[in-house]
């Protein structure tokens, strides 16, 4: 312990207390933080930024060691208590400060610690903490969205090795990663769920090809990326063999807290404000009204996302009551896209910005951003789905 | 609610006063009792009050110097809510927690100390007189109408509030009238000269009162507090009782949301339980978000209460912030209960109405989501400008 502890700190810089610090104290000193280091003309970036654009500003978070506000400090991480870590979101939103291909730190580095061994643990999380590994999520399939228990890609055992064939579609920024997790078919002979491996790929290793596809935004943020006679060596399983439906269901955890933090109706909501105090809106009763409402979604799901993040923090597993969590998020952040193309009028489908009293308002890239987020990490109907089986007990 | 934020022993105590607190209510205050009392002379019964009494929840929030139990918000909301869990018709937040700790917050010795002692003993149910507005969503919390001013025979309170509760059988009101150009608190026994208490049926069969002040004679002994001092403790009070209606509300939610439930689980049509239909299971999960982000708020609005340096405009933001919630998901969960019993659901012999009809009454009650939406942007705002 002691000697890992020191490695990191070695490669991090300090470790310091941050849930010592009192609420404003620490607010402040991320605020002055990202206002002193954070690249104004990458402030509220329209789109998802690639790695190219953003790689200073992850490498600065790194050397400061806050490129992970949620893991442990012994890890490399802030090891922030749940409400530092609102702070912490809050800030970012509230500068605009733009995310980082980000997979590595709220995906699979939360999961190898949990469920990794040592050695994957040693090998991936420090690259990850250093920028050296960018990570992309391998789930989705041409025919396994929803469904994604009857996924095909399959990944076969010879000698030391998994050899995998297959199709993962949806894979966001899979041309800036280094680095897959994927789920692949380890086992045709049983039930769908029972048969599944989690699988890590280097994107170096022969026979993976990355195809990007261009989205309505007119961005290329997802990809499609193909396996032929990719081998990995078995040392790249993570949990057992066919243990891989399990802990996917863990990973959906993690990332129906991630997916279900306040970070991007927070976003959205400041886009609104601005935008209104632009159009002077203000003073119309009515605007207040319903952006008074969408204010207390977004503070009460705050409310809901400390729960579960506390619930993490435990130590505890998290039940499949989390979907609420994500169901909320994403609507919230829907509702929010819509009232700013709402309250922009006749200008509600300019592309780029508008300008109104020389203020300048992006007013479609959160309309497009809140598509995906009731569709991805399962959508919002699959969620409802398995909060009536799981939670309310109401069986099909 | 979720008490994880406690530290294990209070949170154990807590779990042991909520289980006593439900197997008492269960047993002591069946639905048929609720349902009994709906629209007798004063909705509620008085030796039901002497039982509270006798668990020691009359005093349960009050500091043991005033002869209470000194217990905090954890606990009261336990109480709070297995009563609201059988729809109790008792005034136990409009007594207990807006009037109690009214005069809790207020320096006047005797006064204080005599009337908390009545409260404990059970003895005093006292209301809070402070609503002007009959109707709308402009709601001053400070008096403007009902006037505190001198005279040569003395003081002398003249005006009327609106939506006091308990609207009948109550013995005395914490009333908020102006005096020059602040707040004042008085003490008026409802057995006054010139105090005139017309009572108002509500939908659960419970009354609210409009209470009129012709020309009452005060005395200085009868002043709980005046100016800031004044204007603090009410805004306090109110603050706290906001949080436990958000409480009660929670309870009913999750009374109907029970009932809702166990009805879609086993109401067989078309050959199969309406449960198995997916438009009513994800309207159903729906209701459990609306009554979980009211838990996941009042969590955090319990810690504050109970927490040693809230500043007092977070506080009622806070507040604001449960009343909102509490009472826009009490709605939906009341109207769509229905909706998802059909035509049983609107049937007055089944209990499900008992929870509509109170979530209705505590919505409405102190300001509704609305009001306090517009309460929380006014709060916010003036945080933000004076920062």
């Amino acid at each position: 312990m002691t000697t890992k502890n020191q490695t990191i700190s070695q490669s991090t810089g300090q470790t310091t207390d941050w849930n010592a610090l009192d609420t404003e104290a620490f607010r402040q000193t991320v605020r002055t933080f990202f206002e002193q280091n954070y690249p104004a003309e990458m402030r509220y970036p329209k789109t998802r930024l690639r790695w190219a654009e953003i790689k200073d500003w992850y490498m600065t978070l790194s050397k400061k060691g806050w490129i992970a506000p949620s893991w442990p400090q012994v890890h490399g991480g802030m090891g922030l208590s749940p409400e530092k870590l609102i702070v912490f979101i809050e800030e970012q939103e509230r500068w605009g400060v733009g995310r980082a291909p980000d997979m590595g730190i709220t995906m699979i580095g939360p999961l190898l610690i949990q469920y990794g061994s040592e050695e994957q643990r040693q090998k991936y999380l420090p690259k990850i903490i250093q920028g050296e590994n960018i990570w992309c999520q391998g789930y989705s399939e041409p025919n396994a969205g929803s469904d994604l228990a009857s996924l095909r890609t399959d990944a076969v055992e010879d000698g030391d090795d998994f050899i995998i064939n297959g199709q993962k579609t949806w894979t966001t920024l899979a041309q800036d990663a280094t680095h897959i997790f994927l789920l692949a078919r380890t086992d045709k002979t049983v039930k769908k769920q029972e048969g599944i491996s989690f699988l890590l790929a280097d994107f170096t290793t022969p026979g993976i090809t990355v195809r990007p596809i261009r989205n309505i935004a007119g961005h290329e943020e997802f990809c499609e990326v193909f396996f032929e006679n990719v081998r990995v060596p078995k040392a790249n399983l993570v949990g057992g063999l066919n243990q891989g439906w399990g802990i996917a269901k863990a990973l959906l955890g993690f990332e129906r807290i991630f997916l279900g933090s306040p970070k991007q109706s927070q976003y959205a909501l400041s886009r609104v404000e601005e935008a209104a105090h632009a159009l002077g809106l203000f003073g119309d009763q009515g605007f207040v009204d319903r952006y008074t409402q969408l204010q207390l979604d977004v503070a009460d799901l705050s409310a809901l996302y400390v729960r579960f993040v506390e619930q993490v923090k435990r130590g505890e597993k998290l039940g499949p009551d989390v979907s609420m969590l994500k169901v909320w998020a994403a609507e919230t952040f829907s509702r929010l896209a819509n009232l700013l193309v709402e309250i922009t009028g006749g200008s509600g489908a300019v592309a780029g910005d508008i300008e109104v009293n020389g203020k300048k308002i992006d007013v479609l890239t959160s309309f497009y951003n809140a598509r995906p987020a009731t569709i991805y990490g399962g959508s919002s109907e699959i969620q409802r789905n398995i909060l009536a089986a799981s939670v309310l007990q109401l069986r099909s | 609610m979720n008490s994880d934020y406690l530290d294990t022993e209070r949170q154990d105590n807590i779990r042991m006063l909520a289980e006593s607190a439900q197997t008492f209510a269960t047993k002591a205050s069946p639905l048929t009792r609720a349902r009994g009392l709906r629209g007798s002379a004063s909705g509620f019964d008085r030796s039901f009050w002497d039982k509270l009494a006798e668990q020691g929840w009359t005093g349960l929030l009050i500091p043991e110097a005033f002869a209470g139990y000194g217990q905090g918000f954890g606990e009261m909301a336990a109480v709070v809510s297995a009563l609201a869990t059988q729809v109790v018709p008792e005034p136990v937040v409009p007594a207990l927690v807006f009037a109690s700790r009214a005069i809790e917050h207020t320096g006047n010795g005797d006064l204080q100390q005599q009337l908390l002692a009545s409260i404990v003993a059970g003895e005093l149910i006292p209301g809070v007189a402070w609503q002007e507005e009959l109707a709308g969503l402009q709601v001053n919390l400070l008096a403007s109408a009902v006037v505190a001013a001198p005279t040569n025979s003395g003081i002398q309170l003249t005006g009327e509030k609106h939506h006091v509760r308990p609207g009948a059988d109550c013995d005395g009101f914490i009333v908020t009238a102006k005096q020059g150009n602040g707040l004042s608190l008085w003490w008026v026994p409802a057995n006054a000269t010139g105090v005139k208490v017309q009572s108002v049926a509500l939908a659960d069969g419970t009354s609210e009162a409009s209470v009129r002040f012709d020309g009452v004679m005060l005395d200085n002994s009868q002043c709980l507090a005046q100016g800031d001092a004044a204007t603090v403790a009410f805004t306090r009070a109110y603050d706290e009782a906001l949080v436990m209606t958000g409480v009660e509300l929670l309870a009913l939610q999750q009374a109907m949301l029970n009932m809702t439930l166990e009805y879609l689980r086993t109401r067989v049509q078309f050959g199969k339980p309406i449960g198995s239909f997916q438009a009513l299971q994800h309207r159903a999960v729906d209701l459990l978000i609306q009554q979980e982000l009211t838990s996941s708020v009042l969590s955090q609005a319990l810690v504050m209460l109970d927490g040693a340096d809230s500043n007092a405009f977070e506080r009622s933001a806070m507040a604001s912030r449960v009343k909102a919630r509490a009472s826009d998901a009490g709605l939906l969960l009341a109207r769509e209960s229905i909706q998802l019993h059909g035509a049983i659901g609107f049937t007055d012999e089944y209990d499900l109405g008992l929870y509509v009809q109170r979530a209705l009454v505590l919505s409405a009650w102190l300001g509704n989501a609305q009001m306090h939406r517009r309460r929380y942007a006014n709060l916010t705002q003036m945080n933000t400008a004076s920062v």
